[in-house]
């Protein structure tokens, strides 16, 4: 800065022309020094939202805050991206070096290596997105389908989504059958109206008519299972015993069928003999015996519905057990509610720390576009300086959320 | 313009000392993981594998900001701009853990009547063998059932006190 002490005095008397002695606040220059006031807010911004995610995170229910693979995060592909954004501060330094040294061209290839470096990282950050959007896991409603709950509402949830599903191919089916004749209903449209008519019935008509609560908890825990398996909450035992108890209740179904077949042929040869007298003679007889015979019908109509569902349970069931990664994975258009617990908050704090952290770097990538314009000598070294700063932060705050968001 | 004055550029820095810090960083990213490898000895206490991997990143910080930021050179108005925004931070987290931190240690009685997540897979209830009334349409009673696990299996059950002693009951009669 300018050290002209006392000018010519002489020359005025009382306007202008006193040069003052400036000194400089402090010892750097003005862009650096707002640079860091901004990062100093930046430190401040970042603090609140790792700080609420801390804190969130540490007041979950003890043992509910979700796997890594329960939610699709991959620790590997996070380490990865924490090397490409250190050797991307190491770039922008080496870049900034190059420059104080007059070496323009290397400072600008430097530089272009940080910003390859960064678009790596925002690629590599969609990808994680990505797979995650695919399996439902969204920051909010409408478009998640986590639920934190395996219950009744649950449960409802799936129905109604099976329903509509059905539903919807129905109108299709209907519309693409050919003039008069009847809709063939597709593949799709069978599975969605298996899993609503055995596994969710089942599943809801357990939870609330059981009277065990374990054995209610248990249904819906399956149903939720089935639909996103999580590692070790197989019930392993639980579907086991409910196999035993379906084929055993499978084959009194089927006893308790004959035996009303027997009650219906032996009330059918009492009515036609009846028939065969005197009306006036035998006329309460024959009306009992007729009212017999439609009691029997819908005992018949009822042990062959609960049968019906029985049987399905039985198809259904082994067939789902086989699948390696459950039912949405392996029938990706149905997007059944699935259950995470905690999973809501975990996704809101994920979506929300890495989302502000890839604006930041975004924004810093925009930054290396347009300092690429300018001749990069020692005497606009303060570009790169100032801009490697605000990178260097932007790789701090990853530093910090990497660990805390994946290894925790 | 550029820097600031007083000071030799190249006094500090230099290709050789970032080249170093970068090499460390990699190292202390790489032993971040070592709560996974088997050789770690505190499995049993996941708190001490967090305190090791803040410990690692606030080291990873230091070194960035010493270093790649420039900061172990410049004078003390680094001290001004970090240390009451750190402090801040930390205020900020603290203030928050007795409030929403603690949120679930503290249950309202509404909340605790629907918090029961019952999940023990260990005891899982009891296949019913021979109740008869398991098979009646409509009314789905189906109470615990009568093998010989059963007592034991229910009396496991964190919920299922009651529904353990009726089905014992149940078995008698």
């Amino acid at each position: 800065m300018t050290h002209d002490t006392h000018g010519g005095h002489g020359d005025d008397h009382g306007h202008g022309h006193i040069k003052l002695a400036y000194q400089p606040g402090l010892p750097l220059a003005n862009g650096k020094l707002c640079l860091w006031l901004f990062l100093s807010t930046e430190i401040m911004f970042f603090a609140g939202l790792i700080g609420a995610y801390v804190v969130l995170r540490f007041g979950v229910p003890s043992g509910t805050w979700p796997h890594p693979h329960d939610v699709h995060l991959v620790e590997p592909i996070g380490a990865f991206n924490t090397f490409v954004l250190i050797c991307s501060s190491v770039t922008i330094v080496l870049g900034l070096e190059a420059a104080k040294l007059n070496q323009s061209s290397l400072a600008r290839l430097w530089l272009l290596a940080t910003f390859v470096l960064g678009s790596v990282f925002l690629g590599v950050k969609m990808y994680e997105y990505s797979s995650k959007f695919s399996h439902g896991i969204y920051p909010s409603a409408p478009r998640s389908l986590i639920y934190d709950k395996a219950d009744l509402n649950y449960a409802s949830a799936v129905r109604q989504r099976l329903n509509d599903l059905a539903t919807d191919l129905a109108k299709k089916a209907s519309a693409e059958a050919a003039e008069g004749q009847a809709a063939t209903p597709s593949e799709d449209q069978k599975r969605c109206e298996d899993l609503r008519d055995y596994l969710v019935y089942w599943a809801e008509q357990t939870a609330a008519r059981s009277e065990d609560p374990a054995r209610r908890q248990a249904a819906l825990n399956s149903l939720a299972w089935f639909i996103y398996p999580r590692d070790g909450h197989k019930p392993e035992k639980f579907l086991a015993a409910e196999t035993k108890r379906m084929e055993r209740d499978k084959k009194s179904i089927a006893e308790e069928l004959t035996a009303i077949a027997e009650e219906q042929k032996s009330l059918d040869t009492k009515k036609a003999e009846l028939e065969k007298r005197d009306a006036a003679e035998v006329g309460e007889e024959l009306a009992a015996t007729v009212k017999a015979r439609a009691v029997s019908d819908e005992k018949a109509l009822a042990a062959t519905e609960r049968l019906r569902r029985v049987e399905g349970w039985l198809g259904l069931v082994p067939a789902l057990d086989k699948l390696e990664h459950g039912i949405n994975d392996a029938y990706h258009s149905l997007r059944l509610p699935i259950h995470i617990p905690s999973g809501n908050m975990w996704a809101s704090t994920y979506f929300l720390l890495t989302g502000f952290h890839a604006i930041h770097v975004a924004v810093g990538l925009l930054m290396f576009v347009l300092m690429l314009r300018y001749r990069l000598d020692a005497s606009n070294a303060h570009l790169l300086e100032n801009g490697g700063l605000y990178w260097h932060f932007v790789d701090l705050v990853w530093i910090f959320l990497f660990p805390l968001l994946y290894l925790f | 313009m550029s820097s600031s004055s007083g000071h030799s550029d190249h006094s500090h820095g230099g290709v050789g000392k970032y080249m170093m810090v970068f090499l460390a960083l990699c190292g202390l990213t790489t032993l971040s993981f070592f709560t996974y490898s088997r050789f770690w000895p505190f499995q049993d206490t996941p708190v001490v594998g967090w305190v090791f991997m803040m410990a690692v990143s606030c080291t990873k910080a230091m070194l960035v900001i010493c270093f790649f930021m420039h900061l172990i050179w410049e004078a003390n108005w680094k001290y001004v701009l970090t240390i009451p925004a750190s402090l801040m931070s930390v205020f900020l987290v603290v203030a928050l853990v007795p409030d929403v931190g603690q949120r679930t240690r503290y249950y309202a009685e509404e909340r605790a009547l629907y918090a029961s997540d019952y999940d023990d897979e260990e005891n899982p209830p009891a296949v019913d063998a021979g109740s008869e009334a398991a098979n009646e349409s409509g009314a789905a009673d189906e109470g615990a059932g009568s093998d010989s696990n059963a007592p034991s299996k229910n009396s496991a059950g964190a919920n299922s006190g009651s529904a353990g002693d009726a089905a014992v009951k149940a078995d008698a009669t």
